[in-house]
């Protein structure tokens, strides 16, 4: 076990500012702080090599317990060991294996060419000249960004940015990387070639990645287990496949008609979503299927029937609902 | 300590990126340091004597005042507050690297081009100006000078991280340097040297450290203080090095606690 999380809460303190003139004189005066509980009371524990998707609404906790983590935040309580470090003590040994992308943050220097700063992190991890060309050659590889290192940061556009801040954050080879909205803001094309390097990454070096996205399209297709966060709090923490078991005991249904039928007669199936000549969806209990359908194709004529799992990301906004 | 040298030939480069900025700041410079030499050259004639100074003496410690700026005075530590307040402060924090040490090499790199323009400056104004200046021959008060620079570079250092540090806890950074560098320039020594102020008030102003960053190494360029008294000065700055050293440390501290890593 690389990462161990026990009992980690952290608040912050917020000022609240009153809105219209007598609220704007009062809050110079008087200010009104309100704690506010970002990460409350989690617990989990991840083993090397594994590649878990923190999902949750904005504001969930997800990159305050990923700063916690990596050292950036002091936790309000509970205890992080990371590598067998606490990560606050800001060891070297520690830092030095450990990565952080954040996709709304700037780490390279603005206005000079993104190799400039790889020489600098190459200074500062102490990497060998042989051992950098070779991990820089490779990065830059995988993310096909030869031709834009010698170019000042800020006339990139931001996919190349991005790929710049990963190759800046993976040139000491981290063993744990924690990436806080890697795909945010990209097109999808980018958002794919990221997901496959970020894949490739996680099997050629077999480290620890922990992932946040408001993407499902990201988690889905990279991470086997899954944490839910949401005011703070875990909600689901194991495989992805059987969190839509678990929230979604449904199926859903999509019946082609030849005629027009009358939706009000499948309601005794289950529940029926929406209508419209010659499509009709429903969700079926999973266990209900196999019967509902078979009853369905000998009472009706069927053009087409198709049965599939809800989308994860209607799943997941089921939660975040709190049905 | 390599990448230490990265750090400020970086920011050598990252100014170079913003000539024409640059630029500007030092011609503000020039004409400021013009329109207090013409002030003194006009106030005390060519042969009288002022304050117990003469033009000479004078338009010397004038001019010195603009390279003992470059040296001492010029720093990039103002960004700190806003890389603290708007979260970028974490970039650091996750990398093996002294997050003072970083400032202190960037400011080296931001001196290293103040230098270099203000020995340009200087030269250019020498051959136009043809002013009657004091140079000093002997070896002693040159490595004493130079010793004084140095001294001055890291007080002023741990003066401006102190300021900077005021993000950890407050979004108005602006305000406190703006006051304070109006009052460094005063008190410091920036426009004339401090010892023409009456007694009582040269006392007070040799008892803060504004002093010894600008007035104080001038004086020693120009031979004007004894060796106890620049040995006492010495021992003075090492003493606001050590309080504004520790003070750092545990603001450090607390800082960290306080900090929230913001904007999202």
């Amino acid at each position: 076990m690389v990462i161990s999380v026990k009992n980690l809460s952290k608040e912050y303190s917020v000022f609240q500012k009153e809105t219209g003139l007598s609220g704007n004189l009062k809050s110079l005066f008087n200010r009104k702080y309100e704690t506010v509980k970002a990460v409350d009371d989690i617990s989990f524990e991840i083993e090397e090599g594994e590649l878990v998707g923190f999902i949750g609404p904005n504001g969930a906790g997800k990159t305050t317990t990923l700063k916690c983590l990596s050292g950036v935040l002091y936790p309000s309580s509970g205890k992080t060991e990371i590598l067998g470090f606490n990560p606050n003590e800001r060891k070297k040994a520690f830092l030095k294996q450990i990565g952080l992308v954040m996709g709304q943050k700037n780490q390279l220097w603005w206005d000079l060419p993104a190799v400039d700063t790889f020489i600098l992190q190459k200074e500062i991890y102490e990497i060998s000249d042989s051992r950098y060309n070779k991990t820089l050659g490779d990065l830059l590889d995988l993310l096909d960004a030869k031709d834009i290192i010698k170019i000042p940061v800020k006339k990139l556009s931001l996919g190349q940015r991005m790929k710049m801040e990963i190759v800046t954050s993976l040139l000491h080879n981290p063993k744990i990387l924690f990436l806080d909205e890697p795909t945010i803001g990209l097109d999808v094309v980018m958002q794919q070639k990221l997901r496959e390097f970020i894949k490739e990454y996680n099997n050629k070096y077999q480290s620890t990645i922990l992932l946040t996205s408001h993407y499902m399209n990201d988690v889905e297709e990279l991470c086997k287990r899954v944490i839910v966060i949401n005011h703070g709090k875990i909600l689901y923490d194991g495989v992805l496949s059987n969190l839509v078991h678990e929230y979604s005991p449904y199926k859903n249904i999509r019946i082609t008609f030849k005629d027009n039928v009358e939706p009000n007669k499948f309601t005794k199936f289950g529940e029926v979503e929406k209508y419209a000549y010659p499509q009709l969806e429903l969700f079926i209990k999973r266990d209900e299927v196999s019967s509902a359908v078979s009853k369905i194709l000998s009472d009706y004529e069927v053009e087409d029937i198709n049965i599939e799992d809800p989308e994860i990301e209607d799943v997941i906004r089921k939660v975040f609902g709190g049905e | 300590m390599k990448k230490y040298f990265w750090v400020a030939k970086n920011t050598w480069e990252e100014t170079l990126t913003y000539r024409f900025n640059f630029l500007m700041w030092r011609i503000r410079t020039v004409v400021l340091l013009l329109s207090v030499y013409f002030l003194w050259h006009s106030v005390i004639p060519e042969g009288s004597r002022l304050f117990g100074y003469t033009q000479n003496m004078m338009l010397t410690y004038i001019l010195l005042t603009s390279i003992t700026n470059a040296f001492v005075i010029s720093t990039r530590t103002h960004e700190i507050g806003d890389e603290i307040n708007s979260g970028d402060l974490s970039n650091f924090l996750i990398k093996p690297i002294n997050y003072f040490l970083y400032w202190f090499w960037k400011d080296i790199g931001d001196k290293a081009m103040n230098i270099v323009f203000s020995i340009a400056e200087l030269t250019i104004l020498f051959f136009i100006l043809r002013p009657p200046v004091f140079i000093q021959t002997d070896f002693t008060f040159l490595s004493l000078f130079c010793i004084s620079i140095f001294l001055a570079i890291v007080l002023y250092f741990f003066v401006n991280i102190l300021l900077g540090m005021i993000g950890f806890w407050s979004p108005e950074v602006w305000a406190p340097r703006f006051i304070f560098s109006i009052i460094l320039g005063f008190f410091a020594g920036n426009y004339f040297p401090l010892d023409i102020l009456p007694n009582t008030v040269f006392k007070i102003f040799e008892a803060l450290p504004f002093s010894y960053l600008i007035y104080f190494p001038i004086k020693i360029y120009l031979g004007q203080i004894g060796l106890p008294e620049i040995l006492n000065g010495f021992l003075l700055m090492v003493l606001w090095i050590g309080i504004f050293f520790i003070f750092v440390q545990v603001v450090w501290r607390k800082g960290l606690k306080a900090y929230t890593a913001q904007g999202r």
